[in-house]
């Protein structure tokens, strides 16, 4: 009954897809399709209180336990939103609107998956079930150039960066003979040994390429372009969360991770990335493609928890990544309405928005408050977690790390701005592109608005993501 | 109980949303119900806060929550409440209330009437956050607050750009005040560790013995931030141009509350000045020098409002003098006194201007006291309580006070000057209404005035009225325990000094009444050539002080930026800019969009995750 009751989310989930496949077998319906997968994913969430009372729950092969429930509330709340989001996007597409419910669906039991990995094999199986999807959201627009691109990116460099994923683990075997976090711990030792260690990197190659960190984030300003905007916030969101707890869990179990060399390493990268990720964003004029370099350097923020993997590291690391969810999803959103009359061609040039306020000012308003807490402003989510971040890398001294992070956000501070501005510019006879008139009842506009009280809220109020975050329980193997 | 106190401040920022979030869809009237009726309830919140506090005198505190929490560093989000919190938080939501409901009628007919209450009500909130916070971080925040909202209503009429110049002025002549006091803050937060108010005062005499060089500094930063915004010596010159904005903003903000906050920092950090004697005394010593600047300066106005202002200075002035004598008590009864009757002197100069369509030029009003009855009764009170009329009027009680406890404190010197302020406020009082209500009308404007109507116009000039009387100094401010005693002395000095005083303002007045009914031809021969025509114009330039910042402070920097406009220097710094430029440029130059090259880097960089490793063992 325990089993059951833990894997609750991850059944509920799968029985919701295979519920919307049979639906799309037996008669198509995209209103009923969305609403069983809502109820669904609803459901699971509610489902998760359950969970909660029968963590730390543990097997070979998953691990729930708080961190896990963290993760997995991240991964519904985004998909919940991918969901509404995609019914606004999908409302105009004259193509099959169904299988993409389907699609993320299995993206999101991937990502349930992964939050609870604490096995290799759960572990490659949780990534690969959150990726495989994606390939088909991403190109869901076939019949579009670039959103067939974007998939056919993805496949590829997904592909190669699974392949040194597996070899990693492969070496970490050969080292240990053990696939299981805890055996992992126990046979690799202090420092881990030379396959170990090798397995680590590579393993973090491939971890890397998932979270778009600098050198392996070249794919991510073209798919976040091309792909359909439902399928960029999911992969901005729940992909990256899922993946940033398994890495976060790996950093804080392994020893093979807490060799100082891997976490040189992941200075590096976190350093790289924000300011690569910045510097790349500066003129961009494509706001999809902005938010993609914006989440590059983001990843590379976040890392300096990982590097720092002690005291708070772990509320640092939840804290940042709820106020990140909330933000990403926030603007993500407010693109994807924008585009959704018309799904040829997104509107994501920088020029389809500007004097935007004028024309839908409870629209943007949301994508400015969402821009404020990218940049961190205080008194929006982002605030708060970029200034744990800091406090965390002052406090272990960190002083590179903190350095390219004040750098990074005085760069990035430019470039939301700039975005801002356009959106506030007074331009005559611009009309195209527009949100549907009613999209403030419709649900994408109540999620996109929701979504900006609670960035602004958790900026004044983030006392309980706090308490939430500090008394996250990590099962030791 | 408690829920109580976060609603004084939360429904006047629901208003404020309310209201901009309407896109503009609301009628005059609705936005005017909703802006009043916010203020109306945070009111009707504070009088019970008010209640429970009499019934039971202590101090509340509620911490709602900590905002974030790393190390030292936990600000809290709470409030306190006792007596001194108290009696602001009455004045404002009170006075508030009233200036709302009068601005109902004022704005009526203006466009973006739904603007105009939204600033309002997010200034209410500001200010009630400011003397609600029980730390300092807090009390910034609704600074800001308030210092921001000054200046969106000083723009109010946006379209006249010397408007706008004036909202710029009163910002960065505050902002350097504001300046002062944030370097203070992260003074006191360095050497005691804590921005709450109560630890700070408790930690403070632990630290410091009285007059250490470390709390001197602290305070006199602390004095820094309430001069600019009490409008003090030597940043002042703001107020005057603020009463670009309307009149009902000029009474709630820059009369009865903002203005007013310097003297509430001093009095809520009074442990921190007493233990820096000389910062206190310096504080004594600008409200005497300002008071009287001021008080010379009224005399040589010509616009109602104009008077208005320097007569706030100057009254402000009395303030900061009563905080330099020690008598904190004193200095607040006479805040909440002055806000009565100077809401009132500014409501009923609001209620002259509308009804004589926009003359706010003394020199063309005049012989409007038939006309006008109700603003006329409302000059005559808050002018007799603005003077200090013997016995019948609240400010003769809350200035009397202030004279004693300076006597008191042995302060011969700031007694003095308080005198001369007194007898000079009696001066312009007496001219200020006698110019506007009386003599044969002077313009078309005036002639053609047409009396206010409603209840809205009428109920807040009533009520203002009956509190500037001695029934307003009926209401002590409850703050026995929060504030020091005030000084004991005999009570046969203070009935001396009582008469002294009346005889004073009396003179003052007899003086006036002759000088502007009887000799009115002299004074405009005097005043019009030679010493009394150049006196005349530096009273009315308020002593050049406009002049001398232009050209000592603005133009200079002016030059300044002019030339460093094709600086090297700032090439340098435009260097930084350029290379960010070209980095980003280089780098977006490997986005080639090619997949054999993304898989490329791929390689190179497990390549080289793989060299690391393997040097670094």
């Amino acid at each position: 009954m325990t089993y059951l009751i833990a894997l609750l989310p991850l059944i509920l989930v799968c029985a919701t897809a295979v519920a919307v496949m049979l639906g799309i077998a037996w008669q198509r319906h995209h209103a009923s399709t969305v609403l069983t997968a809502v109820v669904g994913l609803n459901l699971a969430l509610l489902s998760l209180v359950a969970v909660h009372q029968v963590a730390p729950f543990e097997t070979l092969l998953v691990a729930v336990d708080g961190l896990a429930i963290f993760g997995a509330v991240l991964v519904l709340v985004s998909t919940l939103a991918c969901a509404t989001l995609a019914h606004a996007y999908l409302e105009h597409y004259r193509g099959p609107r169904e299988e993409f419910y389907l699609l993320l669906l299995c993206a999101a039991a991937g990502g349930l998956v992964l939050v609870s990995s604490r096995h290799m094999a759960t572990l490659f199986f949780g990534l690969e079930l959150l990726s495989m999807p994606l390939y088909g959201m991403l190109a869901y627009a076939f019949h579009e150039r670039r959103s067939l691109e974007a998939g056919i990116k993805y496949l590829v460099l997904s592909a190669a960066a699974t392949a040194f994923l597996l070899f990693g683990m492969a070496l970490a075997y050969a080292q240990t003979g053990r696939l299981d976090l805890a055996g992992l711990t126990a046979g690799l030792g202090e420092g881990g040994g030379a396959w170990g260690l090798a397995g680590a990197g590579l393993i973090l190659v491939g971890l890397g390429f998932k979270l778009s960190l600098v050198p392996f984030h070249l794919w991510t300003p073209d798919v976040y372009e091309g792909g359909p905007g439902p399928a960029a916030t999911f992969l901005a969101s729940a992909s990256k969360v899922a993946v940033v707890i398994v890495l976060l869990r790996l950093v804080i179990e392994s020893p093979a991770f807490a060799h100082v060399g891997v976490h040189q390493i992941l200075a590096v990268l976190a350093f790289a990335s924000m300011l690569i990720g910045n510097l790349l964003a500066l003129t961009q004029a494509n706001l999809k493609r902005l938010l993609g370099y914006s989440s590059i350097a983001h990843f590379g923020y976040l890392l300096v928890a990982l590097v720092v993997a002690e005291g708070l590291a772990v509320e640092t690391a939840a804290v940042y990544l709820v106020m990140y969810v909330v933000t990403t999803l926030g603007a993500f959103g407010v693109v994807t309405l924008v585009s959704s009359r018309d799904i040829s061609g997104d509107a994501a040039a920088l020029h389809h928005y500007r004097g935007l306020f004028w024309r839908r000012p409870y629209l943007t308003a949301v994508l400015t408050v969402a821009l404020l807490s990218l940049a961190g402003i205080p008194f929006t989510a982002g605030f708060i977690g970029k200034f744990y971040i800091v406090a965390l890398g002052v406090e272990a001294g960190r002083w590179w790390l903190v350095g390219g992070l004040i750098v990074g956000s005085a760069i990035g501070l430019y470039y939301y701005l700039r975005v801002m501005v356009t959106l506030y510019l007074v331009e005559p006879g611009m009309q195209r592109h527009d949100a549907p008139h009613d999209w403030g009842t419709r649900a994408g506009g109540v999620v996109v608005l929701g979504l900006a009280a609670l960035v602004v809220l958790l900026g004044v109020y983030p006392t309980p993501i706090i308490e939430w975050a500090a008394a996250l329980g990590v099962a030791h193997g | 109980m408690s829920f109580l106190l976060p609603l004084t401040f939360l429904l006047p920022l629901a208003g404020t949303l309310l209201l901009s979030l309407s896109r503009g869809r609301l009628g005059e009237r609705a936005s005017a119900a909703i802006g009043t009726a916010s203020v109306g309830l945070s009111a009707l919140a504070t009088a019970a806060l008010i209640a429970g506090y009499l019934e039971a005198p202590e101090r509340q505190v509620v911490t709602l929550w900590t905002w974030v929490s790393v190390g030292d560093f936990q600000p809290t989000l709470g409030l306190a409440l006792d007596g001194l919190s108290l009696t602001l938080l009455g004045v404002i939501t009170g006075v508030g209330l009233l200036i709302h409901l009068f601005a109902a009628w004022y704005m009526r007919g203006e466009s973006g009437i739904t603007r105009f209450y939204a600033y309002m009500n997010l200034f209410v909130f500001s200010m009630v956050l400011l003397v609600l916070g029980d730390n300092l971080l807090l009390l910034f925040l609704g600074w800001e607050g308030v210092g921001l909202c000054s200046y969106l209503l000083i723009g109010y009429y946006y379209r006249t750009a010397a408007n706008g110049w004036a909202a710029f002025k009163a910002f960065i002549v505050t902002r350097v005040g504001d300046v002062f006091l944030a370097i203070g803050l992260f003074l006191l937060f360095r050497e005691l560790g804590t921005l709450n108010i109560a630890q700070l005062l408790e930690r403070a005499p632990q630290l410091w013995a009285e007059g250490a060089p470390t709390v001197e500094l602290a305070a006199l930063l602390l004095l820094g931030g309430a001069l600019g915004k009490s409008a003090q010596l030597p940043l002042h010159t703001w107020l005057a141009d603020a009463m670009a904005g309307p009149t009902p903003v000029s009474a709630l903000i820059h009369a009865a509350t903002m203005v007013t906050a310097g003297v509430y920092l001093i009095a809520r950090m009074h442990e921190l000045f007493l233990l820096a004697p000389d910062v206190l005394l310096l504080t004594g010593v600008i409200g005497a020098l300002t008071l009287l600047a001021a008080g010379f300066a009224a005399l040589a106005q010509t616009d109602i409002k104009r008077v208005l202002a320097y007569s706030t200075m100057s009254q402000i002035g009395y303030m900061f003098l009563a905080l330099g004598a020690g008598a904190f008590d004193a200095a607040i009864f006479h805040l909440m006194t002055h806000a009565f009757f100077k809401a009132l002197l500014f409501l009923s100069a609001g209620a002259v201007i509308v009804s004589c369509h926009h003359e706010q030029d003394m020199r063309r009003l005049g012989g409007l006291w038939r006309k006008l009855p109700l603003a006329y009764a409302g000059f005559v009170v808050g002018g007799a309580a603005l003077a200090a009329l013997p016995l019948v009027t609240a400010g003769f009680y809350s200035k009397d006070e202030i004279l004693w406890q300076a006597l008191a404190a042995g302060h011969g010197g700031l007694l003095v000057a308080g005198l001369v302020g007194a007898f000079l406020t009696s001066i312009y009082t007496l001219r200020l209404i006698i110019k506007t209500f009386h003599g044969e009308a002077k313009s078309d404007n005036a002639r053609h005035a047409e009396a206010g109507q409603g209840l809205a116009h009428g109920v807040p000039l009533i009520v203002l009225m009956v509190l500037s009387t001695f029934l307003g100094a009926w209401l002590t401010p409850p703050l026995a325990g929060v504030l020091p005693d005030p000084h004991e002395g005999s009570a046969g000095w203070h009935t001396a000094l009582e008469i002294v005083a009346s005889l004073v303002a009396l003179g003052g007045l007899a003086l006036a009444a002759w000088l502007f009914l009887r000799r009115r031809k002299w004074l405009a021969e005097q005043t019009s050539q030679g010493w009394g025509a150049r006196l005349w114009r530096w009273w009315h330039h308020a002593w050049g002080f406009d002049t001398a910042y232009d050209r000592g402070l603005v133009r200079p920097y002016w030059r300044t930026v002019h030339a460093l406009r094709s600086d090297r220097v700032d090439g340098l710094f435009g260097l930084v800019a350029i290379m960010v430029r070209m980095t980003h440029l280089g780098l977006s130059w490997t986005q080639t969009g090619k997949l054999r090259f993304y898989g490329l880097s791929m390689v190179g960089g497990a390549t080289l995750v793989i060299l690391v490793l393997a040097l670094v063992r």
